[in-house]
């Protein structure tokens, strides 16, 4: 896939220049000069010369065959050029030039021209507004970066163009290898989508590795990194998440960002791996170029020193690790091995005077137990210690195992050979043992969702034409927003139990149906216009008798009529008081980039405050129900604390899956939110005692 | 005996506050008063008694000891409103007038307060312009002036009245209007042979509203700053612009309240600074601690409302035209405007009084 992008057997510049400082120079000179074994076709009209190869008025003068374009002409150019590529049956082209969306409505139009016209002629094309492409395997460096990176296995692509540049000198001096470096710019055509296919095809690379601001498809998306993340780990960083990030963003490259939640539930559903900073970024892809994925969260930490193993013990118990414990022989092995004033049990201690023998033999006795996943090496640049000895020993004898080995050898000056001897040998070292622990976290996680069985997706009975004939009245009478009465219809047509409801004009009325429905009842103000009904003392819950009713009628409709004088009132609704289980929500929310989100809380007065709720994006397959229930802070009061007898927890899981259906089955709801689901006791199943539903207007 | 039916033209045009304002003149004056509202549309239940919010606290302003059951002898409950659309109510001219005579025994003066506007009631069978009738009243009516198709409906009234029609107050005329009522629309009424008896100036404490009100209205939770929920707003501002331009606007104004989304933290704390009088945050979004600490510190109030800016700013012109009763400096102060504008000489011989 875009092989001729990737490994071109000749290449025009298409722009060159031969003055130095100009993108045109320096795209040349660095498609010149990194072992690239194609032809190089400079194409400038005023030159016959550039950089001591021939240079060619326009593509159409070559004699040759072009398999890629890489264009740096000024912006009004570019539809020539295009065509140009056309008539030569060029098929892939990099577009350097910037000017486009990127700068406003008339660099907009001139995109959009630019899009129809690859697409007319079938054209693929990477930019525009982009630093270019590099392929270290085929020595292809098509783009303005000063350098080119190492070779390597990790496969990157970034939104931001300078963040490449950036990125590409760090990793010379850390050196990382790097099997494809793309700078997608303002993705017109070729976008991560694409990317992400290509990079998981290429055999150079193990670990993909991308900065994002926004995505163009994010269900699309969803999909091929679902099933990609498989296969080889796919670790983005997603900025513009935040408001002002979005902000930032949406005014960088003119992308609608999408929502923290949407992306952080979609990356979780799809398997990649989510990193917060540019540092995570690289410290999680140098844990999964160099080591194999660890077979289960249990980690041992050797160190030379207390403090430094106690920080990483720490670190390990606030991740999804957990510090092995040791067997009776390794512990026993130990005894023989280490000084009697070592600490023997996990983290291994082996004190300040420890040097490279002794590290050895230690890492030796752990690596052969069979309780440990995977081990880090903490080293502290005692007098004693031999740094760049003990290097080489862990590197050699990680070698031989398949249990991954990282390092964190605490210090600057004094570790900084070590540190470059294990990067040498493929052991992954971090300056902080915390880091450490977190690339090892996101190893771990990785390996979770390998053996994760495959998703599995349930189709609920539903009443679909009441729905539809409910929508259809709504959008008839110019609403957006369902009453209450009809929300209630709607959950009732996909199977959810309500509570018995009957609206009352008088407080007459209001006790018949009280006692046709049996105390306790709850009672609440019926007004469309009052939405907030709590907020007014519309609702009053526990009534117990019919004197109670009449006085709740005339309580409610009074302050409704003193609060909301506007809002005509319909009467008050008598509902069946559904006592016991526990509160949770059910939310459904749209994303500007992945659709529908659905939501779970646990209900009640707090749920605000606490934001104590957990997203996917729809569909939801079961294990995304069986997650987001219990991926909440406060899923233990679910589950009952204090001999409390668990909630029925399948059903609220079940509920989720219908919500998600519903979702699925009417694209035109844009919200709607259960508040409360009551939960009953395991196998008494869940009871909606309030909706809300808003859809698109007609 | 005679009998003052206060009535206007519109709903919320300071009827209340004329009502308690003359009543207290009369009583100044050594007149025996007593006050009937005959129709309530506000319930409330005082000791077992089906009354009217308003008629309530006016009977305890006017220091009155006739029995509340009579004062307001009809109250629209939902009950009654659903059964009058379903069958016609009748007699409930009866029971007012009933009730009436039994108040009006060994007074020197009746007042009777209306509800809504003169029209309101016509489905009850009980308007103003029947009540008057039968209570033999003169009417004062109360019009909150602004523009001249207001002058359509007093002269309707005048035409429905004739001669009950004892004159009007033209109440809370801002000073933009104020030229044109003195030297154009006063005389115009009085050619036309409808007396103004009084021209009530716009007062900024009177339009303004407590921030305990307006969170109790909005259904807003008080986040900080409890003690000071009495603090009084007479402006809005909507901080939707960027904090140097909102600055502007913000020193133009006075007493404000500003409502702004609970994410804008940079207008929340230069409304802090300013010294606003409170903050609506829209949204349901609560603000950082920080910003929370420097109100409590400053004494500004932080009401979190769940609607968006647009609409809570909506309902806002609403309650601002709703003056509440309860608040006490208002009712003082309200009372005072009536003393200080009213022409009660003239209002005397109207209705045929002598000190």
């Amino acid at each position: 896939m875009l092989e001729h992008f990737f490994n071109p057997g000749s290449v025009a510049v298409v722009g060159a220049s031969r003055q130095p400082g100009k993108v045109g120079y320096d795209v040349l000179k660095n498609m010149m000069s990194y072992g690239y074994q194609g032809q190089i076709y400079p194409v400038n009209p005023a030159a016959t010369e550039i950089l001591g190869i021939d240079a060619y008025p326009n593509l159409a003068s070559i004699a040759g065959p072009v398999d890629l374009a890489v264009i740096c002409v000024p912006a009004a150019y570019i539809i020539q050029v295009v065509e140009e590529c056309a008539a030569r049956k060029i098929d892939s082209i990099v577009v350097i030039t910037a000017g486009f969306k990127e700068v406003g409505p008339e660099g907009a139009r001139l995109e959009r021209e630019l899009k129809d016209a690859i697409n007319r002629y079938g054209i693929r094309m990477v930019g525009p507004n982009c630093v270019g492409l590099i392929d270290t395997a085929s020595g292809i460096n098509a783009s303005f970066a000063a350098g080119m990176p190492l070779k390597g296995n990790i496969g990157f692509f970034s939104q931001s163009g300078a963040l490449c540049v950036a990125i590409l000198d760090w990793s010379l001096a850390e050196d990382i290898g790097f099997s494809k470096f793309v700078s997608l710019g303002n993705k017109t055509d070729i976008s991560e989508i694409e990317m992400l296919l290509a990079l998981s095809e290429d055999p150079e690379t193990k670990v993909i590795l991308g900065y994002l601001e926004g995505i163009n498809d994010g269900l699309a998306f969803m999909d091929v990194a679902r099933e990609i993340s498989k296969k080889k780990p796919i670790i983005l960083i997603k900025s513009g998440t935040t408001a002002s990030g979005a902000k930032a963003a949406s005014s960088h490259t003119g992308a609608l960002a999408g929502s923290e939640a949407a992306f952080q539930a979609a990356f979780r559903q799809s398997g990649v791996i989510r990193a917060h900073s540019i540092n995570d970024l690289f410290n999680y892809a140098l844990a999964f170029a160099y080591q194999p994925l660890p077979k289960g969260p249990n980690i041992a930490i050797i160190t030379n020193s207390g403090g430094p193993g106690i920080i990483a013990a720490d670190a390990c118990d606030r991740s999804n690790l957990i510090l092995a414990s040791l067997n009776k022989e390794t512990v026993d092995k130990l005894r023989k091995i280490l000084p009697p004033i070592a600490s023997f049990y996990n983290p291994v201690d082996i004190i300040g005077d420890a040097g490279a023998e002794r590290y050895r033999e230690t890492l030796a006795v752990i690596q052969a137990d069979d309780q440990v996943h995977a081990i880090l090496v903490l080293l502290t640049p005692t007098a004693m210690v031999d740094v760049a000895e003990t290097a080489r020993a862990v590197a050699e004898l990680a070698k031989q195992s398949p249990k991954p080995v990282f390092a964190s050898f605490l210090g600057k000056k004094r570790v900084e050979e070590g540190r470059k001897i294990l990067l040498r040998e493929g052991i992954p070292h971090y300056n902080y043992p915390e880091d450490a622990i977190a690339a090892m976290d996101s190893m771990y996680r990785q390996r979770l969702w390998v053996d994760e069985p495959p998703r599995t997706h349930l189709c609920y009975r539903a009443d679909r034409d009441k729905v539809w004939q409910i929508f259809d009245r709504v959008r008839d009478e110019n609403r957006n927003q369902l009453i209450e009465a009809e929300a209630r219809e709607v959950l009732q047509a996909y199977g959810f139990k309500v509570p018995a409801n009957i609206l009352a004009r008088t407080s007459r009325e209001a006790v018949a149906a009280a006692n046709s429905i049996g105390y306790p009842v709850v009672m609440k103000i019926a007004a469309h216009q009052i939405i907030h009904k709590t907020d007014i003392g519309g609702v009053i819950l526990g009534i117990n008798t019919a004197k109670e009713v009449e006085r709740a009628f005339f309580e409610i409709t009074s302050r409704a009529r003193d609060r909301a004088p506007q809002a005509p009132i319909l009467g008050v609704m008598v509902q069946e008081m559904i006592t016991g289980g526990r509160e949770v929500i059910l939310g459904l929310s749209k994303d500007a980039q992945f659709g529908t989100l659905i939501m779970f809380g646990l209900g009640g007065v707090y749920v605000e405050v606490l934001k104590d709720v957990s997203f996917r994006v729809a569909p939801l397959a079961r294990q995304d129900a069986h997650e987001m229930v219990r991926e909440i802070r406060s899923f233990p009061l679910l589950r009952g604390v204090r001999g409390e007898q668990s909630a029925d927890i399948e059903a609220v899981e079940e509920a989720l899956l219908i919500m998600s259906q519903l979702a699925q089955d009417f694209p035109e709801i844009v919200e709607a939110d259960v508040n409360p689901l009551l939960a009953k006791s395991r196998g008494e199943g869940v009871i909606a005692v309030d909706a809300r539903f808003t859809i698109r207007g007609a | 005996m005679v009998t003052l039916y206060v009535s206007s033209t519109a709903g919320y045009s300071g009827k209340s506050m004329v009502t308690m304002g003359i009543g207290a003149q009369l009583q100044k004056d050594g007149f025996s008063l007593g006050y009937q509202k005959p129709v309530g549309i506000l319930p409330a239940e005082v000791e077992n008694i089906l009354t009217d919010k308003d008629a309530w606290f006016i009977y305890r302003f006017l220091k009155l000891s006739d029995p509340l059951e009579l004062i307001c002898p009809v109250v629209i409950t939902q009950d009654v409103l659903i059964d009058a659309l379903r069958e016609d109510m009748k007699g409930l001219d009866r029971k007012i007038v009933k009730a009436f005579k039994a108040l009006a025994i060994n007074k020197d003066v009746m007042i009777v307060g209306g509800s809504g506007s003169f029209h309101t009631g016509s489905y009850m069978g009980i308007p103003a312009t029947k009540l008057v009738k039968r209570l033999e009243a003169k009417i004062l009516l109360i019009d909150r002036y602004q523009g001249d198709f207001y002058l359509d409906s007093i002269l309707d009234a005048q035409d429905n009245f004739k001669e009950s029609l004892a004159g009007v107050i033209l109440n809370n005329i801002t000073s933009e209007y104020m030229s044109d009522v003195q030297e154009l629309i006063v005389p115009y009424l009085e050619k036309k042979g409808i007396s103004v008896l009084g021209v009530v100036p716009y007062d900024p404490l009177m339009a303004s509203v407590k921030v305990e009100y307006i969170a109790e209205q909005l259904g807003g939770k008080v986040i900080c700053c409890h003690h000071r929920l009495d603090n009084l707003v007479e402006q809005f501002l909507i901080g939707g612009m960027q904090v140097n331009m909102f600055l502007e606007y913000f020193r133009k104004s006075k007493n404000v309240g500003v409502i702004v989304g609970g994410d804008r933290s940079d207008i929340q704390l230069a409304s802090i600074e300013g010294g606003a009088k409170c903050i609506l945050l829209t949204g349901n979004l609560y603000p950082n601690d920080i910003i929370i600490g420097r109100a409590e510190e400053k004494g500004i109030p932080i009401v979190v409302l769940s609607g968006d800016t647009y609409t809570i700013a909506k309902s806002m012109e609403k309650l601002s035209f709703r003056i509440r009763l309860r608040e006490t400096e208002k009712v003082e102060r309200g009372v005072h405007l009536i003393k200080e504008y009213v022409d009660f000489d003239r209002l005397y011989a109207k209705l045929g009084l002598k000190k």
